[in-house]
């Protein structure tokens, strides 16, 4: 058995290491020595034949670090010095004060096998009565995601973890203000100039600490973390595997000359699974319209995500599953709060077919210094599902048993790499005519860009999207043979829009205000086949104007008025007014 | 005589004060200033999502969201924090990195794009 002094050592070298404070990989000598009490040149003399032992690894001018052996070594000691503490506590009530110096003598004096005795009879605690992590039989020690009152988030109910400071004087404030390990507690605010934290214990009850004090207490964030504790113990301390999320959206429409509809739009979960590091699973479930009766307008459910993602680097992953195509802005980014207005932008509705989502595979990653790129194979669109007013929308096969003789290519480049600029460019091609085949086929391609900029109260976005349809002529025509009436498919629809946002109120607690104008110009009949003519009512205008307020970031109310016009002498578009409720968790 | 003993004090201080010299235990390093590297997490990405220091050095990474709460994990670490919702102030982390290639994530899902926020840490010797 290694001597007391050794000892000491290692467990010096271990806490300097990998505390829980600032862990490095050299403990600087200077540091050593001054943690237990000794001259540099005794602390060098020593270390240098912890090193000819094999038990650390002694870089001169650099410091000092453990081994395996020596790592392993330091860790029994630490666990014989937890267990002893919260055997004084828990069975021979001791205050948590007075065990340290306790703890101190007798880790050097028990024997192994009454420290498993010792573990066996508390029920294997897994940490001591100042929340430190007792490492297990084989000296491992499971990982603590903790965070201290200077790092974790503000106004977020948090648990005391850990007291890394073992002071009796500390310890008696820290019982005296009830900041042991388990109280709840939440940081209000921070304050750099006062060195001083904030906290609050209850509806009323709040302290301030110096941030020294504060530096040395570690909390855990997350109730979810805390059911998980309970539930269980194994794996509790490490990040949930399984994670649930989503986001909703309900909206109150009054179009001109008609009564007003309130609709459950978007009930949408997302389920994450991590398999590990490298591999993952997103899940996206929606529910549109609140029922589903079997046809579109009755509401639908839709597999609108379901994907294994395997991590490869940040330049090389690999997709496999039914994903977003990664086109325009929204198609990807349609959370409620992060974009103005009730509905979406008509471009991302009737040019780009958002939420467009595929069955298929493909590559995605970022090289140097924010250049994006997605690149997947998917399900072609379904031509025999194309019309007039919305373009290819009703051609998605949505992963739902598609045809994919000749399977659709996608992808997109973005540059991120300056602050709130997001620039891109995507597009899309395939062959849509497999209902038609071999008659004739159906090319369709699309080709979008977009800008996206966003910094402080200010938002500016743009995006244009253009798609071709081959032999719109001989999908007119078949389809009107078999119907008796003429889709009108166009051989060019075109659209983009221009949106200008301002947050114009920002307050702590009240939250955000922003207002916003969007201008969109967009036609499903662009451009028409020989003998078709383009319809008046689909070549429109929009302009829509409105506000959010974000009660808090995740939260958007939003009012806006929708003023749209067509070309047409007939057919009038109405004007409408909204309102919607969406969030995000 | 008297110069004697006056010699032998002198002596004697000079001998006492080299021997306090000796064992004064060394002033305590002062505190390594941390490099500060700011990090801007906003759906679905990180900025800078490309960052690159040398070896050993302690960098301290300044977090903030534009939007909704995101995680920061540099993978195959412990670095593991939840970065506030916007306008919910900062959180800092510190990491002390060997030489090599570290990947850091969001590890909080923040929305469709979430498995797009990830960056990379250039660590030189």
């Amino acid at each position: 058995m290694p001597s007391s002094t050794v000892e000491n050592y290692l467990k010096a070298i271990y806490s300097g290491t990998s505390g829980a404070e600032t862990p490095q990989p050299l403990l600087p000598m200077g540091q050593l020595a001054s943690a237990l009490g000794v001259a540099p040149g005794t602390a060098t003399t020593m270390v240098k034949a912890l090193s000819e032992s094999g038990l650390v690894d002694y870089q001169p001018y650099a410091g000092v670090a453990l081994t395996a052996a020596g790592r392993k070594l330091a860790a029994l000691v630490l666990r014989r010095h937890r267990l002893i503490e919260q055997f004084l506590v828990q069975v021979m009530g001791y205050a948590w004060d007075e065990v340290h110096e306790e703890a101190e003598q007798l880790e050097h004096a028990v024997s192994d096998r009454l420290v498993d005795r010792i573990d066996h009879m508390l029920g294997r605690p897994q940490t001591d009565p100042h929340g430190d992590p007792i490492p297990d039989a084989h000296g491992l020690v499971k990982p603590q995601k903790a965070q201290t009152l200077l790092t974790c988030p503000l106004e977020t109910t948090v648990t005391v973890a850990r007291v890394v400071d073992q002071d009796p004087e500390f310890l008696r404030f820290v019982e005296q203000h009830r900041l042991k390990p388990g109280e709840s507690i939440a940081v209000e605010e921070r304050d750099p100039a006062a060195d001083s934290v904030r906290v609050r214990r209850s509806r009323s009850r709040r302290l301030t600490i110096g941030t020294r004090a504060a530096s040395k207490l570690l909390v855990r964030v997350s109730a979810l973390l805390l059911v998980l504790l309970a539930a269980a113990p194994a794996w509790a301390q490490e990040e949930p595997r399984t994670a649930l999320s989503g986001y909703m959206d309900f909206h109150f429409n009054k179009p001109e000359l008609a009564d007003g509809r309130l609709d459950f739009h978007r009930f949408v979960l997302l389920v994450t699974h991590r398999f590990s590091d490298r591999i993952r699973f997103v899940g996206e479930l929606e529910l549109e319209h609140a029922v589903v009766e079997g046809l579109e307008e009755a509401g639908e459910l839709e597999l609108e995500q379901a994907y294994v993602d395997f991590l490869l680097s940040r330049a090389f992953n690999v997709r496999a599953g039914m994903m977003l195509m990664p086109i325009g802005i929204i198609n990807e980014r349609h959370e409620p709060p992060v974009f103005y207005g009730v509905e979406r932008p008509f471009v991302d509705t009737v040019i780009v077919p958002s939420t467009w989502f595929e069955v298929g595979a493909g590559v995605h990653g970022e090289i140097g210094r924010g250049w994006r790129y997605r690149a997947f194979v998917v399900s072609p669109l379904d031509a025999a599902e194309f019309d007039a007013e919305e373009g290819v929308r009703g051609g998605r096969q949505k992963g739902s048993d598609t045809n994919i003789g000749r399977p659709g290519v996608t992808g997109r480049v973005e540059y991120v790499g300056v602050r709130g600029l997001t620039v891109g460019a995507s597009g899309w091609s395939g062959h849509s005519g497999f209902e038609f085949r071999p008659l004739f086929d159906v090319p369709v391609s699309l080709a979008e860009a977009d800008v996206r900029y966003a910094r402080g109260p200010l938002e500016l976005r743009g995006q244009m999207a253009q798609v071709w349809i081959d032999n719109a002529d001989r999908l007119n025509d078949l389809r009107a043979l078999a119907t008796g009436v003429s889709p009108n498919v166009a051989s060019t629809i075109r659209g983009f829009y221009l949106e200008g946002g301002y947050r114009v109120l920002t307050h702590p607690r009240a939250g955000e205000v922003g207002a916003f104008l969007r201008y969109e110009n967009f036609d499903t009949q662009h451009g028409m086949p020989d003998g078709y003519t383009p319809l008046p009512e689909f070549d429109r205008t929009a302009w829509v104007v409105g506000a959010t307020y974000w009660p808090e970031p995740d939260i958007a109310v939003k009012v806006d008025y929708s003023i749209v016009r067509n070309r047409s002498a007939v057919v009038v578009a109405p004007d409408s007014f909204n309102i919607g409720l969406g969030w995000w968790f | 005589m008297r110069h004697a003993w006056i010699s032998l004090g002198l002596v004697a201080a000079v001998f006492v004060l080299a021997v306090a010299a000796v064992q004064r235990p060394e002033p305590a390093p002062p505190a390594e200033e941390p490099q500060v590297i700011e990090i801007s997490a906003e759906r679905f990405s990180f900025y800078p999502s490309r960052i690159q220091v040398k070896a050993g050095t302690l960098v301290e990474f300044r977090l903030t969201s534009e939007d909704t709460a995101h995680g920061f994990h540099i993978v195959d670490t412990d670095v593991d924090v939840e970065i506030p919702k916007r306008a919910r102030g900062s959180i800092a982390v510190r990491f002390r990195p060997e030489a090599g290639r570290y990947t850091f994530e969001c590890s909080r899902v923040c929305g469709a794009g979430h498995a797009f926020m990830r960056g990379e840490i250039v660590v030189a010797e």
